[in-house]
């Protein structure tokens, strides 16, 4: 089954650049993603992944370059960023749970606080999302009362709830028991298949290749290498890129 | 002659202190309570995006910090009525100069507290759309509050042992008023004896209230 793809870019990132104090952490990145486009973003750690997904949601401010999401300049005076980022979801790698609110609270804050809904049917929304990611009887459980599975799926709702335009991954598994791993890939793989647009930084290469739509080789700053899953698997020519495939396959 | 401990002497000296207990309260809770607004509002200001407002609550910390409790009070009711030309009560002096001075330690306990809370959990608000204020409401300072509570509880008992402090500048709480009656019956062992008892039931039950609250928050939320 395929999705019909919307040509519009979702997310346009034109020649970014990022320092952290004097160093340049990304050195000029393209990247123009469309709606319904499920990128993966691979690369060595401290190459960049996280801090590029971070200026999609203006949680790092950038150094130079411009980056729209959904028509919107993110660093232009007149958009309303926190508007931009309730329609950009993010999944962290330590899931950031609110640990004070319970599940169901988790996912109704942003319902409440920023789409203005009523409690009921914030709460309404909240419970088919939690069903949804496969939790609807965690709805009263506090997050220390679940796995890092659990953990990450109830972050997921909780982007969800916002109806957000895309979901930006930061290796959402790393960080769980490799038994975990599969729940909460299995809910993603259902989202990217719903046409969700999704940029995912991950490990997962079994995930890359099935479900992604191209994948992204970053390194020391740049996109080394871009394609779709296919060649980009099988065939890589970049030498840094066969020597970081060649690392990840063998662990 | 042989000093000789009479207990019956503390019972008697009990019920001449119910006015200096009164006062001595009064001016912990009064003073904590303004101490408490001061000390959000400089300990928020502490960590805000302005820089006036960081140097300025920055300053008025270390001053209060740096300086002796004393030396505030004489300052506050002598000092500051003559530059300005009112007068204050020793009583009113009190409660500014615990509210004051309180206020920079609790700035740095609501500082402390609020920033030891993870970053993860601030972007995690800003990413679904909440502002900066929703977050620090909804977000960072329930979380923040829980952890504030064993070093607030701690303040407060230095506070209400500070209001001794006060009978430098004439307030009649229970410190003064127990040198008083030293002064007509000369029985300090007794009398001090008693003073100490009364403080010490009194930070005792600061302690034991502040333990009820933070079990009562802890069980309300993530059980
Ligand atoms: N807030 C920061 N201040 C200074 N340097 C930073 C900051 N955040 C990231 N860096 C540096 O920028 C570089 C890229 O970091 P980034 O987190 O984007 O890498 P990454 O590809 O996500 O790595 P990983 O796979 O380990 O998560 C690293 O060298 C990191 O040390
Ligand atoms: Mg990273």
């Amino acid at each position: 089954m395929t999705i019909k793809k919307d040509e519009a870019p979702m997310i346009e990132i034109r020649n970014l650049h990022k320092k952290f104090g004097e160093t340049e952490v990304i050195k000029g990145i393209d990247l123009s993603i469309r709606q319904g486009e499920v990128v993966v973003i691979l690369g060595p750690s401290g190459s960049g992944k996280s801090t590029v997904l971070r200026c999609i949601n203006r949680l790092e401010e950038l150094t130079s370059g411009s980056i729209t999401v959904d028509g919107y300049d993110l660093y232009d005076a007149q958009t309303d960023i926190n508007y931009v980022r309730s329609e950009a979801g993010m999944v962290f790698q330590q899931f950031n749970l609110f640990p004070h609110l319970s599940v169901l609270q988790n996912v109704t804050i942003g319902l409440t606080k920023v789409r203005r809904k009523s409690k009921a049917e914030a709460e309404g929304i909240a419970l088919k999302l939690l069903e949804k990611v496969g939790l609807p009887d965690k709805a009263n459980s506090y997050p220390d009362q679940l796995s890092g599975g659990q953990k990450q799926r109830v972050a997921i709702a909780r982007s969800l709830a916002m109806s957000p335009k895309v979901i930006l991954f930061d290796e959402p598994t790393s960080a769980l028991d490799p038994e975990l791993v599969g729940e909460v890939l299995d809910v993603m793989k259902k989202l990217a298949t719903e046409g969700m647009t999704m940029v995912v930084v991950t490990h997962e290469m079994g995930f890359a290749r099935e479900v992604a739509d191209r994948v992204i080789f970053i390194d020391q700053g740049v996109i080394q290498e871009e394609g779709d899953p296919a060649s980009f698997f099988t065939n890589p020519s970049n030498p840094r890129l066969k020597d970081f495939l060649g690392k990840v396959v063998s662990h | 002659m042989a000093f000789q401990f009479k207990s019956d002497v503390m019972w008697e000296t009990l019920p001449l202190l119910t006015h200096g207990i009164e006062l001595t309260i009064y001016l912990t809770v009064a003073g904590l309570l303004f101490g408490f607004i001061i000390g959000v509002t400089s300990g928020l200001a502490r960590i805000s995006r302005n820089p006036v407002l960081r140097s300025v609550s920055l300053v008025y910390i270390e001053i209060i910090r740096g300086t002796p409790m004393v030396v505030q009070a004489l300052f506050l009711y002598f000092g500051v009525p003559l530059a300005a030309g009112v007068r204050i009560s020793p009583i009113t002096a009190g409660v500014i100069t615990i509210a004051v001075n309180s206020g920079a330690y609790i700035a740095e306990i609501v500082r402390g507290a609020i920033e030891s809370i993870d970053p993860g959990q601030a972007e995690a608000g800003r990413s679904i759309g909440l502002t900066r204020m929703q977050t620090m409401i909804h977000i960072i300072w329930p979380q923040a509050f829980k952890r504030m509570i064993p070093p607030l509880g701690n303040q407060f008992i230095i506070s209400l042992k500070d209001t001794s402090l006060l009978t430098v500048i004439g307030v009649a709480e229970l410190t003064r008023q127990g040198q008083e009656i030293v002064a007509v019956n000369f029985r300090s062992f007794e009398v001090y004896l008693t003073i100490a008892c009364v403080y010490l039931c009194m930070t005792l039950s600061i302690a034991k209230v502040l333990r009820m609250y933070e079990r009562k928050l802890s069980s309300r939320s993530s059980r």
